[in-house]
């Protein structure tokens, strides 16, 4: 299987995208698109087999985001530059549970890695933020996401990776 | 009264022949033949007539890509098939993100600041450092 990543378009086959997660499904089926074309929400990139360059194996969204400097905590604020933060969101990552285990995840998160160092060379970029399902948590971690604390026991775990240790993986 | 000059004299630096870099590569068996094949196709003799017209047409594709434009065959009956080349998309330009609100905790937020403030950013993984090689 020769796979390619590229940025969703309205004819990609999305109906039959099975990844598990019903709210994941939903959000490729229903909303992806709008939000990247009409909306201006988030831009999500498909996995596609080249033999089958329409049907999505997998897909994640990014979007930018940022924290007014006047959010944080006041004892912290003296440490960071006098800006807003801004920050990648890596809002959705899913794979179809029929391609599971063949390294899609891998590809899908190295290509949201490659396009936000891209970002954050064009545009300046600190950080990549991602709210990760509880049990998704080690698999993040895998790559270098650390844990936000202070998020809801119950809801997902948000996680931090710094551009800078995204940058010196290239270089090694 | 004969003025004397005194000759400066003037260093020309040596022009120093271009230096022609050499390539190797190791060839799968199936690759090795492909390419022989794609030589005599292409009526190439050489692999550095070879390799060099492969850079013109790879640097062409770059550039189109980088522009935003898709590279697309047509064949006589109009059908057209739009070329998807994994590391070309990386140079596309489809860069711009848009923006969106997210909720934070006082607590997130104070890690968080803990977690920009650092020094010095963690080492990368691992896996990290296989996905941004692949």
């Amino acid at each position: 299987m020769a796979l390619v990543i590229r940025r969703l378009e309205e004819h990609d086959e999305v109906e039959n995208f099975d990844c598990g997660d019903d709210a994941l499904n939903n959000y490729l089926k229903r909303h992806a698109w709008t939000n990247q074309q009409k909306s201006s929400i988030g831009v999500s990139y498909v996995a596609l087999d080249e033999d089958a360059p329409r049907t999505v194996l997998g897909y994640f969204t990014l979007a930018m985001a940022s924290v007014p400097r006047d959010a944080f905590p006041k004892k912290y604020v003296r440490g960071l530059p006098p800006y807003d933060l801004p920050l990648i969101l890596l809002a959705r990552l899913a794979v179809d549970r029929r391609f599971t285990g063949r390294g899609l995840g891998h590809a899908l998160i190295s290509e949201a890695l490659r396009i936000s160092l891209r970002v954050a060379d064009e545009v300046g970029c600190r950080s990549i933020i991602t709210d990760a399902y509880r049990d998704r948590v080690s698999w993040y971690a895998r790559y270098g996401f650390v844990p936000v604390e202070g998020a809801a026991v119950t809801g997902p775990q948000r996680m931090f990776l710094d551009v800078r240790t995204v940058r010196a993986a290239l270089q090694r | 009264m004969a003025l004397k000059t005194r000759k400066k004299r003037i260093e020309v630096p040596a022009i120093s022949p271009r230096r022609k870099t050499k390539f190797q590569a190791d060839l799968a068996p199936a690759e090795d033949r492909a390419m022989r094949l794609l030589k005599e196709e292409l009526q190439l003799s050489s692999n550095t007539d070879f390799l060099s017209d492969a850079v013109a047409l790879f640097r062409w594709a770059v550039s189109e890509r980088k522009l935003g434009h898709r590279i697309i065959s047509e064949s006589a009956s109009g059908e057209r098939k739009v070329l998807l080349f994994p590391r070309l998309e990386r140079v596309a330009p489809d860069l711009v993100l848009p923006r969106v609100d997210i909720k934070w905790t006082g607590r997130e937020l104070e890690s968080l600041a803990r977690l920009v403030s650092a020094g010095e950013a963690n080492r990368p993984t691992d896996a990290l450092i296989r996905a941004m090689r692949d």
